[in-house]
């Protein structure tokens, strides 16, 4: 009895958080629209997102290209299809896991340190400070890392996939013989717009349920340090969770408007 | 340093009032019909147990907390009945010195004072931006760290700091949030003795937060006694010192 | 870092991005001959056969242009737009012919234009409509080509039994795969006999048995023996048995005769084709051999029922008895 208590009472709050969240990302649209514009604090986040991100979205998405070259290529011989190879990895990577597996990476390193930077701003009252100083913290702070990770991500993950299909023409290149012309122009030829188009617009909601998230738990956050902790842990969790969420969602649209 | 209290302040024009002002978490009655009124070119002590609602308080002067009623007048504002934006012009004139400082970490010493600088007063020239910066900096004693991170600064210097961040749009009402907490007394000492150079230099009105009974001797022209949510005693620090209620005697033990 | 430093990097990072997505874009749009000049053709066909929107089009088997289009007009016609670049347009002329093929046996599919072979000056231009020309789909073939497979492996199978015996010279068969008749009638009498021949043995050692039985003791089937009717009867069966029997010996050496000819014969299916005497022997004789064994069958059946019990006589009694009955 008490067990179903508990259970119902995590459903409700999980509900309400759930509506919190919305309430959350409706204020952002509303703050968003109406000036002022924190331009140069937009761009510092960009900065901060988008450069300091970049190597580890490179160094994962070229592994990602090598390892998925590598682990595929038997199955392919096996078949005596190794000519699909540059077609099956850009088509795979493109549509789904450079988006996916990018967009975890940058939840974990983006979302996170959302998380806790503003549940520290928030436990040592620098975002009352903000606001006593006359400034809308919400404003400064959470519309302009939402709308740079909406804006990063999308940059984040077409470089990524970039580097994940050299890392995959590497080894090709030097398993298959087949040259980076020939790689390349396989890839744009099995490549649609119906490939790209869906799977970089679902990056912009990444990105967006990204920095939503982040925000959300880091401006939210309890008081004490390890309300900050959980902020910054929860912000990852919750932000994968949607993720995939938001993939599914994104796939099963595309779906019904490319089939 | 001057250690004898200061008389009560003559003037008596009023440039923040709170009258009756009521505030409830839940069933925890933070304010119960608090009234206090500070005159200009004084300093107002507002003591208080932990958790009796001072800073519950101060944040619904600043409009961070909303109270459930009563009236709050800053400089003749009501500051109910303000837009938003009007309500961040009035902001401007009221200095807030944060309890643990609140610089931000993100952001140099330079780029915390210039915070408030760009976004009130944007004609002015990165020159005089400039030199506004060095001058707060200087009058708290820090011109040095104009470039080091808030994180690089020892706890007093923080406090400084951000002192400097509170005064660099020459507020017309300071509020000190337990201005010397966490502070060891040498370090309390000296910024008990920059918030009286404050005093004379700016003419400001201050409204002090604080248990401390030193600093409360030091700093106030008087002092209030929140008990209970309520304005529960008045006056200067000898007349309350020297009190007989054993509850006022508490205090300034 | 200073303002400016950390401006330029991100802009150097957001140029990259955009840069390379720019690029995909234009690639693909290249592919898909979203720009630049084009020249807009069409063609009406039965079936497309699973042609899409963004298929290639390819001029001699270079990819020139894509579907852009497909509209049914009516039942039979399926009229598809095609864009094709301005440059390869200029080579293309009013007499081509485009056809639907598949791009590899797994491939999509593709609308190949293929130049007439009458000459002629002018070149194709936007909004021609030029012939089209079906081809037999690949899905087609591979139906045909399996079916084909299948017939093929039939007969190499036949042709391998066929091989298998005459190399093991078991000729008859070979010889007369064509006669199906023959081969039938060879195939039952052979096993005809096998059952006569078993029954013929079984048959003979109750017979052996029940004459000593007659001979030693005095029963029911001595009894049996002072039946005149029956000892007239058993009489014929005994005849009859020998009779077949004699046949059957006839027959076995006929046959073992056949099949040492056959054995020294070089090419036995050369000789049965040739020597169609032959093959008729070797049919008179197996018909023989057939009859042979079927009334020996038909004598041991009789015996059995003479001898296990007197069911036989009694009914034949029976019947004599009712044949006399009706004659009276």
């Amino acid at each position: 009895m008490a067990d179903k208590k508990s259970f119902l009472k995590n459903i409700g709050s999980f509900f309400e958080e759930v509506g919190d969240l919305s309430r959350f990302a409706g204020r952002f649209f509303k703050e968003a629209v109406s000036p002022p514009f924190e331009f140069r604090e937009l761009l510092k986040q960009c900065y901060y997102m988008g450069n300091k991100s970049f190597f580890l979205v490179a160094v994962t998405g070229f592994i990602l290209g090598v390892v998925f070259t590598l682990q595929t290529r038997p199955t392919l011989e096996e078949f005596g299809a190794v000519a699909w190879m540059p077609s099956m990895i850009s088509i795979s990577i493109v549509r789904e896991i450079g988006p996916v597996i990018i967009a975890l990476i940058c939840a974990g390193r983006i979302g996170s340190s959302i998380g806790a930077e503003l549940g520290s701003m928030k436990v040592t009252e620098q975002i009352d400070a903000m606001e006593v100083s006359g400034t809308n913290p919400f404003k400064f702070l959470v519309v302009t890392r939402i709308a740079a990770t909406t804006l990063m991500i999308p940059l984040l993950v077409i470089l990524g996939d970039f580097i994940a299909l050299i890392g995959s023409a590497i080894i090709e290149n030097m398993k298959g013989d087949v040259s980076f012309q020939l790689y390349f122009n396989q890839v744009f030829d099995a490549l649609k717009f119906s490939d790209l188009m869906p799977a970089t617009v679902k990056t912009f909601f990444f990105g967006f349920a990204i920095g939503l998230v982040g925000c959300y738990k880091g401006y939210n956050s309890k008081k004490g340090t390890a309300g900050v902790g959980k902020a910054s842990n929860s912000a990852v969790v919750y932000t994968s969770m949607l993720l995939f969420i938001i993939d599914f969602i994104a796939v099963f649209v595309s779906d019904l408007f490319y089939s | 340093m001057n250690s004898k209290p200061k008389p009560a302040f003559a003037s008596d024009e009023i440039v923040l009032s709170i009258d009756t002002l009521f505030k409830a978490f839940g069933d925890n009655k933070v304010l119960n019909g608090f009234s206090l009124h500070l005159k200009k070119g004084e300093n107002l002590v507002l003591m208080g147990r932990s958790g009796s609602g001072k800073s519950v308080l101060i944040k619904c002067l600043v409009g961070l907390i909303k109270p459930d009623s009563g009236t709050i007048e800053i400089s003749g504002n009501n500051i109910a009945d303000l837009e938003q934006k009007e309500m961040d012009e009035l902001r401007t004139t009221i200095g807030f010195l944060f309890q643990g400082s609140a610089l931000y970490d993100s952001m140099t010493v330079r780029e915390n004072l210039e915070f408030p600088l760009r976004r009130h007063t944007k004609k002015l020239s990165q020159n005089e931006i400039e030199e506004l910066v060095f001058d707060t900096l200087e009058s708290v004693g820090l011109k040095h760290t104009v470039d080091l991170m808030p994180a690089e600064l020892s706890g007093g210097m923080q406090r400084r700091i951000a002192l400097a961040r509170a005064l660099i749009l020459k507020p017309k009402i300071i509020i000190y949030d337990e201005p010397t907490t966490g502070l060891d007394p040498i370090t309390s000492k000296e910024i008990i003795e920059l918030m009286n150079n404050i005093q004379e230099q700016y003419q400001t009105s201050s409204l002090i937060i604080t248990h401390d009974v030193d600093c409360a001797r030091v700093v106030s022209n008087r002092i209030i006694l929140l008990l209970d949510g309520v304005n529960y005693a008045e006056g200067t620090f000898e007349e309350l010192s020297s009190s007989k209620d054993e509850k006022i005697k508490a205090f300034f033990k | 870092m200073s303002n400016t430093a950390q401006n330029f990097r991100l802009g150097l990072f957001v140029f990259a991005g955009v840069f390379i997505f720019i690029l995909a874009v234009y690639f693909l749009g290249n592919r898909q001959n979203l720009f630049g000049d084009n020249v807009r053709i069409s063609s009406v066909f039965k079936n497309v056969n699973g042609l899409q929107m963004g298929n290639n089009v390819r001029f001699a088997g270079v990819n020139v242009g894509t579907v852009r289009g497909i509209t049914i007009l009516n039942d039979t016609a399926i009229n598809v737009d095609m864009l094709i670049s301005e440059k390869t347009a200029q080579l293309i002329k009013k007499n081509a012919l485009a056809t639907i093929t598949s791009d590899g046996l797994v491939g999509s599919m593709i609308v190949n234009i293929i130049p007439n072979d009458i000459f002629i000056e002018e070149r194709i231009e936007t909004g021609d409509t030029i012939s089209s020309i079906s081809k037999i789909a690949t899905a087609d073939m591979l139906t045909t080509l399996n079916t084909t497979n299948e017939n093929a492996a039939l007969l190499t199978q036949d042709l391998l039994r066929i091989t298998n015996a005459i190399n093991k010279g078991e000729g008859v068969l070979g010889a007369l795969i064509k006669d199906e008749a023959l081969l039938d009638d060879v195939k039952k009498s052979l096993s005809n006999l096998q059952q006569t021949t078993q029954t013929a043995k079984t048959s003979m050692f109750e017979l052996n048995r029940i004459i000593k039985e007659v001979n030693f003791d005095d029963n029911i089937a001595g009894l049996l023996l002072k039946d005149t009717v029956s000892v007239r009867k058993l009489a014929t069966v005994f005849d009859n048995l020998e009779t077949s029997s004699k046949e059957i010996e006839q027959l076995t050496k006929n046959l073992n005769a056949f099949s040492e000819t056959l054995k020294t014969n070089e090419g036995i299916l050369n000789y049965a084709l040739h020597d169609t005497i032959a093959v008729k022997n070797l049919d008179a004789t197996l018909k023989n051999a057939e009859e042979a064994s079927e009334r020996l069958n038909e004598n041991m059946e009789a015996l059995k029922h003479n001898f296990l019990f007197r069911g036989y006589f009694r009914k034949l009694e029976r019947q004599e008895a009712r044949e006399e009955r009706r004659q009276n």
